[in-house]
């Protein structure tokens, strides 16, 4: 039942985003987790068409917020330098019939947000979007608006060398639960992909809807319950731990930072269809996880590095003996 | 900010308690093995350790908290100059000199101290170097000292080898941060107990095992000694081949050469010129030139027919050789047996003669070597610079004729007033007129004569030469003018070669040499000049003896009464007894006229050793090793030559500072003696010391009670305890007695055997191990632990399969790289593993079943894939099997940006 729900979204997916699997299957593990992806890449690698596709793939076209038709609401963003805070927020306005300023909803209050091009925006934007993420919810004035349960937000960035973008502060990047890249396609799917550039550019209308708002609610809570072995959790720990005690990471990994490690190694088994976490999972989500959460001294430690202690306690818990049950 | 409670203080805290530590004390015990071999070093062992200590922790703080060479340096020139400045405010030269030297010690083993520190702190290997250092420093104070058996460098190497051990254990741990929490520091606490139970099982395994072997040695070292003895009776004749005697008169043995108890006319030779020992021999003519004398090792009395050999007997009538193992004589102890001059039978021209003879270690060191009819002996010792040449030595005093003589045994020689003495010899033994005096019994033994075609023939030429003849002498001259006969071109008829047996077949009977000799090739060396007058004589009724030892030189004047032995002068030689003149040596062998060998050179002799006035056969009580000092208890004594047995035991203080230790011959340190040794203390007649008068008609134990005390000590000899036991028993059993000594042979056979046990075990670890995990398999007593050892078996096989997991996971692995080769389904497997290792799930009986399929289809995958030779030869690749265990690395860490 889940597993073909799970399957028919990835699936649906890829009809769109061509050789691109395991991304999709990263995005939809922050779905299940109930955190955030923000995507980095360059210019055209099919982040936005991404984030569209999974939005169109769970709500039928732009619905409205808790429409009756079982959808969800989908928001896209263009994040530009003049952006403000009211933009997305909302504000108030006055109304004339009550005589008094009533707050209008920004396009915030939706499920699924496409924060498109998130690091052009202002420093004072995107802390805006902090509270949301971070909280689900949203102040206005003196008046505190809560959010649905189901918020999610996939954001993209262009990498932060490129010129007119203000780099996310290291407290927002934590609050993602995940960042990943694209990447380019290899020679044949990009072969395809020309071939059939019609057909996909078509696509957005045929995208169906094959997930509802109380699926993904469900499929939330399954993720909470997939079972993770003690042992996972001390490796998880010591791979935290790891992170802080090494030569070459400045900042390691918070503690919010392995929350939503575990939360993102229970919904990524979901994803693969199991109902427990296993020692290649840690290594699987390890990078997209934990990675954007760190400062590295140097670019080679920043490839090195993570990977290094990650390895060694795979390996430890590869060559562990099944434990015995209590 | 307390600065003690950082945590990186701590750390080193720690580092010094379980680095710094141990290496002082393996210094601690360098030091100690060096400071017993180097006198010069004997300037307090405490304070050479601790000046050690101090560069090493000062270098190890340092360098902990990261100081550069600057600082080193620094520090090291502060210390220099503080140093000059106190020498120079020093007042005395003396003190000077001696704070110099002190210094110069100290401040060695100080940089030796920093440069340790900063090695164990900075290199991770560093103790290799440390281990290869002490080594070396342990092994050159080994080698300096006396007697190498294995234990006792198992002994001294045993803590370096335990050190290296312990740092090899902690190596891996010093790297990263020690836990200081004891709940915590679980890996370290592991590592130590692991290690504390190797190294005592180590020692359990070496005690066994080598005792196992130097039992086998000894075994074996005995049985040859019982050898040894056997070949009284018989036929070593042909065992010698190969020795390299000049006469193939010598067996080699443990203890050097030593002449054959059976003489065999042989037809091999071979020659040598090893020196086999010198003597002083104090016979000299009434002119004052010296009078050499044969030297006899034994007389070979009995001829056997049946083996056609001159052999040894026990029942010989008045035997009068000499049976004493000088080798098993205490030092300085002397034995004497009166009984010889009876046995000798000889009244007339006789005197006492006084000889030392000192023994190379070519020479069978268990034999009395000296001029005929010996009656006593006493051991003394070798000055300390000739104990390179000779190894033991003993004085002898011999009951010699005067009418024997080294020049003359034989025939005439060039020089006039020989002849003359000759002569005059002759002349006196004429008055021998027939043997009807002589006890019957002794006249039939020594002129017994085997019957045979050949043997007659022998005799009738016998009498054919004494037909004019009646006196024994005539006739033992007849002989000698026959060998010296020549022939009608002047040229003498009979040759002395070494080649005798070269025109005749070698295996032909010896009595058919002898003939051949007298009668066709009239060519041979000394045995046949011996036997073939032997023959003679006995045929003609002269009581004759085969008589073996060494011929005497006499090559220059320079010091007077000094002989030397070298291999190639063991001869073989007749006796004849004349009544009342005893037995005198009659030698025909014909003079090498072809060829000369050069004169070796007479060596140096030694010095004579100085005279002891008191001689201690005693048992050390207690040893102060620092103080050199000991407690010994002795009931005999040997009091300005006079031996004593004490009717009560006495323990007295022994000064042994400037004391020479002796063991085995060879010097050792005072730190051998151990209490209950059996010790043979000496003390020499010295202007500085008070000796105390020999006081007639007061017993000795009250002499002894006015003894000096402490009484000090030149030489200790040292003997082992057993040794002592049986001496005191008088066994006569002197070859069992001897200590055994581990040679460097057996050590570097041991060690080769221990290498070889190890090689087969590393070559074989490999398959040994897989033999562990497929056992670990079928004992596993559930599906799940059944899972687990699959799991592992599985791994290790795919990896000696060639299939190695790099720093993927295992799901990954059987994903990418064992599935696509081998048709396993590994991966499912894998699934079905992590299922039951993460989700807490009991495995259900088709997965079971599915445990046990992939285990079935493991083995015969990988030899369908990649045949059976190449599995079991990939089982064979140590290195393989050593990455197996090796955490998993790949050269570069590249990971996908995502």
């Amino acid at each position: 039942m889940n597993n073909g729900k799970l399957k028919s979204l990835t699936d649906n997916i890829e009809t769109i985003i061509r050789g691109k699997s395991q991304e999709i299957k990263y995005v939809v593990t922050a779905l299940l987790a109930r955190g955030h992806i923000l995507l980095e890449d360059n210019p055209g690698a099919g982040k936005t068409v991404l984030a569209k596709t999974l939005a169109q793939s769970i709500s039928q076209g732009t619905v409205e917020f808790h429409s009756a038709n079982g959808g969800v609401a989908f928001k896209r963003i263009q994040f530009t330098p003049d952006l403000l805070p009211m933009d997305l927020i909302g504000s108030h306005i006055y109304d004339e019939t009550k005589k008094d300023f009533v707050f209008k909803k920004g396009p915030l209050f939706t499920h699924v947000l496409l924060a498109d091009e998130i690091n052009r925006a202002s420093p004072k934007v995107q802390s805006a979007l902090l509270e949301c993420m971070a909280e689900n919810q949203i102040t206005a004035g003196e008046s505190t608006f809560p959010l649905d349960q189901f918020f999610f937000t996939i954001a993209t960035q262009n990498p932060i060398e490129m010129e007119g973008t203000y780099p996310l502060p290291a407290a927002q990047l934590d609050r993602f639960f995940m960042k990943i890249s694209l990447g380019y396609v290899n020679e044949e799917v990009e072969f395809d992909i020309y071939s059939n550039y019609l057909a996909i550019n078509n696509g957005k209308e045929t995208i169906k809807q094959v997930l509802t708002y109380n699926d993904v609610i469900q499929l939330q809570q399954e993720a909470e319950k997939v079972y993770v072995h003690p042992e996972l959790l001390k490796g998880i720990v010591k791979i935290v731990n790891g992170t802080r005690s090494h030569q070459e990471i400045a900042l390691g990994c918070s503690t919010r930072g392995g929350i939503t490690f575990i939360k993102c190694l229970k919904a990524w088994a979901l994803v693969n269809q199991r109902d427990y976490v296993i020692e290649d999972d840690l290594r699987s989500l390890a990078q997209p996880a934990l990675h954007h959460r760190m400062i590295f001294r140097n670019r080679e430690a920043s490839k090195t590095a993570l990977q290094q202690i990650v390895d060694a306690e795979v390996n430890r818990l590869a060559k562990m003996s099944i434990q015995s049950k209590k | 900010m307390n600065w003690f409670k950082e945590e990186r203080f701590k750390q080193l805290m720690l580092r010094f308690g379980l680095v710094v530590l141990p290496t002082i004390l393996i210094a601690y015990v360098t030091l100690r093995f060096l400071n017993f071999s180097y006198t010069s070093l004997s300037t307090g062992l405490v304070n050479q350790t601790i000046y050690f200590s101090c560069g090493l922790l000062v270098a190890y703080a340092l360098y902990y908290f990261g100081a550069r060479w600057i600082v080193s340096l620094i520090v090291l020139w502060l210390v220099y100059v503080l140093i000059e400045k106190i020498i120079n405010r020093l007042p005395g030269e003396f003190d000077v000199f001696y704070t110099t030297a002190r210094f110069q010690l100290y401040s060695t083993l100080f940089i030796f101290g920093w440069v340790f520190g900063l090695l164990l702190v900075r290199i991770r290997w560093a103790y290799l170097v440390l281990f290869g250092v002490l080594t070396a420093a342990t092994l050159v104070s080994i080698s300096d000292t006396v007697d190498v058996s294995l234990s006792y460098i198992l002994l001294h190497l045993a803590p370096v080898v335990v050190y290296g051990l312990y740092m090899l254990f902690l190596s891996p741990i010093l790297t990263e941060r020690i836990e200081i929490d004891v709940k915590k520091s679980r890996n370290l606490l592991f590592r130590v107990t692991l290690f504390v139970l190797l190294v005592l099982f180590a020692l359990f395994i070496t005690d066994r095992l080598l005792r196992g072997e130097v039992k086998a040695v000894e075994k074996e070292l005995a049985a040859r000694g019982a050898k040894g003895d056997k070949n009284g009776g018989g036929n070593s004749g042909k065992k010698n081949e190969g020795y390299d005697d000049r006469y193939g008169l010598m067996d080699k043995t443990d203890d050097g050469y030593r002449l054959k108890d059976t003489m065999r006319v042989n037809s091999k030779m071979s020659q040598s010129d090893k020196l086999m020992f010198c003597s002083k021999l104090d016979n000299y003519f009434p002119d004052g030139s010296p009078a050499p004398l044969y030297f006899v090792y034994h007389y070979l009395t009995r001829y056997d027919p049946v083996k056609e050999s001159f052999t040894r007997d026990v029942n010989v009538p008045s035997n009068d050789e000499f049976e004493v193992d000088p080798a098993n004589l205490p030092m300085y102890y002397s034995f004497t047996d009166t009984s010889i001059f009876r046995k000798s039978k000889a009244t007339k021209f006789r005197k006492i003669v006084e000889a030392q003879v000192y023994l190379s270690e070519n020479t069978w060191k268990h034999a009395v070597l000296s001029p005929s009819n010996v009656f006593s002996i006493q051991t003394i010792p070798v000055e300390k610079d000739f104990q390179k040449t000779f190894l033991s030595a003993y004085k002898i005093y011999t009951y010699a004729s005067e009418l024997n003589n080294a020049y003359f045994v034989y025939n005439i020689s060039a020089n006039p007033v020989l002849e003359k003495i000759q002569e005059q010899r002759t002349k006196e033994l004429q008055a021998v007129k027939d043997y009807h005096t002589v006890d019957k019994e002794f006249f039939d033994y020594y002129t017994q004569y085997p019957t045979g075609t050949i043997y007659d023939s022998i005799a009738k030429l016998a009498l054919r030469l004494t037909a004019t003849s009646s006196k024994p002498v005539d006739k033992v001259l007849a002989v000698r003018d026959f060998f010296l006969k020549r022939n009608e071109n002047g040229k003498r008829i009979f040759r002395y070669t070494l080649k005798a047996g070269a025109i005749d077949d070698p295996n032909i009977p010896s009595s058919k040499m002898l003939y051949d000799f007298l009668f066709k090739t009239h060519a041979g060396y000394c045995t046949y000049y011996a036997g073939a007058s032997l023959f003679m004589l006995r045929a003609l009724g002269v009581p004759t003896r085969f008589t073996t030892g060494f011929a005497t030189i006499n090559r220059s004047d320079k010091n007077k009464g000094w002989y030397w032995f070298y291999a190639s002068q063991a001869h073989a030689w007749t006796q004849v007894y004349f009544p009342e003149y005893g037995w005198l040596d009659f030698d025909m062998t014909i003079g090498n006229e072809d060829q000369q060998g050069a004169p070796k050179p007479d060596g140096t002799p030694p010095l004579p050793p100085p005279e002891p006035w008191l001689v201690l056969n005693a048992k050390a009580e207690s040893v102060a090793v620092q103080k050199k000092q000991m407690e010994a208890s002795f009931s005999e004594l040997i009091f300005l030559n006079t031996p004593y047995r004490l009717n009560k035991t006495f323990t007295r203080p022994i000064d042994a500072s400037l004391c020479r230790v002796v063991y085995n011959k060879r010097d050792t340190t005072f730190a051998a003696i151990n209490p209950g040794d059996s010790l043979i203390i000496v003390s020499y007649k010295d202007e500085a010391k008070k000796i105390p008068k020999p006081q007639p008609g007061v017993s000795i134990e009250t002499q002894v009670e006015g003894f000096p005390s402490p009484i000090i000590a030149d030489e200790i000899h040292i003997h082992k305890k057993e040794k002592n036991k049986k001496e005191k028993d008088g066994s006569s059993n002197v070859s069992k007695t001897e200590e055994k000594k581990i040679t460097w042979q057996e050590i570097a056979w041991l060690a080769a055997k221990i290498m070889a046990g190890l090689v087969a075990f590393v070559l074989l670890f490999p398959i040994l191990y897989l033999i562990y995990r497929m056992l670990r398999i079928a004992f596993a007593h559930n599906p799940t632990s059944k899972a687990d050892q699959v799991y592992r078996a599985a791994l290790y096989r795919f990896h000696m399969a060639g299939i190695e997991r790099e720093t993927e996971t295992p799901l990954e692995y059987a994903q990418t790289k064992v599935d696509p080769m081998l048709s396993t389904h590994f991966e499912r497997f894998m699934r079905m593993y992590l299922r039951l290792k993460y989700a807490n799930a009991i495995p259900q009986s088709e997965e079971a079943e599915e445990i046990n399929r992939f285990a079935s289809s493991v083995g015969p995958s990988i030899r369908k894939r990649i045949g059976i030779f190449k599995t079991l030869f990939n089982y064979v690749n140590i290195l393989k099997a050593l990455r197996y265990f090796q955490q998993p690395q790949k050269s570069d860490y590249e990971t996908p940006t995502l």
